[in-house]
C-alpha cells in the first residue's frame, strides 16, 4: 500500500508467480479479501457462492483500467478507511443482503485494483502479475467461502466477528500512522 | 448442511499465517516495522501482558455475553486509543491508567465481582484506551505499518484468549483456587507498576 505497492516481490518463478505472491505479501489487499469473505460468510450462502466469482472479475477489471492510468493513484488513506469499514461491518455482525453486499464488494475490489494497477503500470510483466494475483484471489476466496460456508456454530460466528474487529483495529492504527507519516 | 473441509481450512490458515512473515522478510528493511515486531511488541511489556490476560480472565468470570463482547470490542477501542496516540492527542495519566488496569481487573477477578455489563465494558474500554494510546505513540516508522498493527492486535487478542482459557479452568476441580492465585499475581504486578508510575 505504501512502498510495497511500487514493486513486485521477486519469487524467481516469473511475473505470474510474483503476482500470486503479491496477494499474500500485500496486507491491504489480503485484508480486503479476508474482510469481504467474512462479510459474505455472515450474509449467507448466496453471497458465499457468488463472491469468489465476483471478486476476481471486479479485481481484474479494475487492475486493467489501473494499468492505463498515467500516474499512480495515492489513495492509501481512503482505502484504509474503507478497509476499516468492512471490518466494522463484520465485527458488528451487520448481515447485508446480497443486493447490497455484492455491489459493495465489487466496488471495493475495483477501487483497490485501480490503485494496484496504477502502481504497477510501466512495470515489466505487470499484466501477468496482476492476472496471477487475480487467480490467487479467486483461489483464496473460494477456499475460505466454501470451507467456512454457513450455517455457523456459535464459536465460529464469534470468530468471524473477532476477525472483523482485528481488521478494523489494524486499519484504525494504520490511519493514524498515515496521518503521522504522510505519503 | 455445508460440509466443512478442515484440512483445507487448516492449510489456508497456515498459509495466511506464514505469508506476512515472508512479507516482513522481503519488503521492509526497517527492523521496527513488520509482522514479527508487531507480534512481539505487546508481550515485551509485562504491564501490558498482565492487563490483557486479566481482561480475558475477567471476561471468563463474567460469563456470556461479556465473554464474547470483550474480544470483539476491546481491539477496536484499544486501536482508537492508538489512533489518538498517533495523532498526538494527549491523554493525562496514561502510565498510571495502564498500571492501574492490572491491579483493578486483578482485584475484580479475585473477588469475582460481577458489575452490570455496561459498567464492566466502560471500565475495560477506559483501560483499553490507555493501553492503545501508549502503544500507538510507539508505532514505528516503516513501510509495513499495517502488518505491524495487525500483528500487534492479534498478539493482544491471543493474550485475551489465554486469559479466557485460564478463566475457564474454574470449571475443573481446584480450578477456582488456581484462577485466584493467578489473578493474585496479576494484581500484585499491577500494584508494583502503579507504585512505579506514581513515583
Amino acid at each position: 500500500m505504501i512502498a510495497p505497492f511500487a514493486h513486485l516481490y521477486a519469487t524467481g518463478f516469473g511475473p505470474w508467480a510474483d503476482g500470486m505472491a503479491r496477494l499474500f505479501l500485500e496486507p491491504t489487499e489480503l485484508l480486503l479479501v479476508i474482510g469481504l469473505v467474512l462479510l459474505a460468510l455472515q450474509a449467507g450462502k448466496t453471497c458465499c457462492d457468488r463472491l469468489p466469482v465476483l471478486l476476481p472479475v471486479a479485481w481484474s477489471l479494475g487492475a486493467l483500467i489501473g494499468l492505463t492510468l498515467p500516474s499512480e493513484l495515492l489513495l492509501a488513506l481512503p482505502c484504509t478507511a474503507l478497509l476499516g469499514m468492512v471490518g466494522l461491518l463484520v465485527a458488528l455482525d451487520v448481515r447485508l443482503r446480497p443486493v447490497l453486499l455484492l455491489p459493495l464488494a465489487a466496488a471495493l475490489a475495483l477501487l483497490f485494483a485501480l490503485v494496484a494497477g496504477s502502481a504497477l503500470a510501466g512495470h515489466p510483466g505487470a499484466l501477468a502479475a496482476l492476472l496471477g494475483e487475480t487467480v490467487a484471489m479467486a483461489v483464496v476466496s473460494t477456499l475460505l467461502c466454501q470451507s467456512l460456508a454457513p450455517p455457523h456454530p456459535r464459536w465460529r460466528a464469534l470468530g468471524l466477528r473477532v476477525g472483523g474487529s482485528w481488521i478494523t483495529a489494524a486499519a484504525l492504527l494504520m490511519l493514524g500512522w498515515l496521518v503521522r507519516h504522510p505519503q | 448442511m455445508a460440509r466443512t473441509n478442515w484440512p483445507w481450512t487448516l492449510l489456508a490458515c497456515v498459509a495466511l499465517a506464514l505469508a506476512p512473515m515472508a512479507a516482513w522478510a522481503h519488503a521492509d528493511p526497517h527492523p521496527g516495522g513488520g509482522f514479527v515486531a508487531g507480534l512481539l511488541h505487546p508481550i515485551s511489556g509485562l504491564d501490558h501482558v498482565v492487563a490483557m490476560v486479566a481482561v480475558g480472565l475477567w471476561g471468563a468470570v463474567l460469563d456470556p455475553p461479556a465473554l464474547w463482547v470483550l474480544p470483539v470490542a476491546f481491539p477496536m477501542v484499544m486501536a482508537f486509543g492508538g489512533l489518538l496516540g498517533l495523532l498526538g492527542i494527549p491523554i493525562p495519566g496514561v502510565e498510571i491508567g495502564i498500571a492501574a488496569s492490572g491491579l483493578v481487573m486483578g482485584l475484580m477477578v479475585l473477588f469475582e465481582l460481577k458489575p452490570p455489563l455496561w459498567l464492566a465494558a466502560l471500565i475495560v474500554a477506559a483501560f483499553a484506551v490507555f493501553h492503545g494510546h501508549a502503544h500507538g505513540a510507539e508505532l514505528p516508522a516503516g513501510s509495513n505499518a499495517l502488518l505491524y498493527s495487525l500483528a500487534f492486535v492479534i498478539a493482544t487478542g491471543l493474550l485475551h484468549l489465554l486469559g479466557i482459557l485460564l478463566g475457564e479452568t474454574r470449571r475443573w476441580p481446584g480450578g477456582r483456587r488456581f484462577v485466584q492465585g493467578a489473578v493474585g499475581v496479576v494484581a500484585l504486578i499491577g500494584l508494583l507498576f502503579l507504585e512505579q508510575a506514581l513515583r
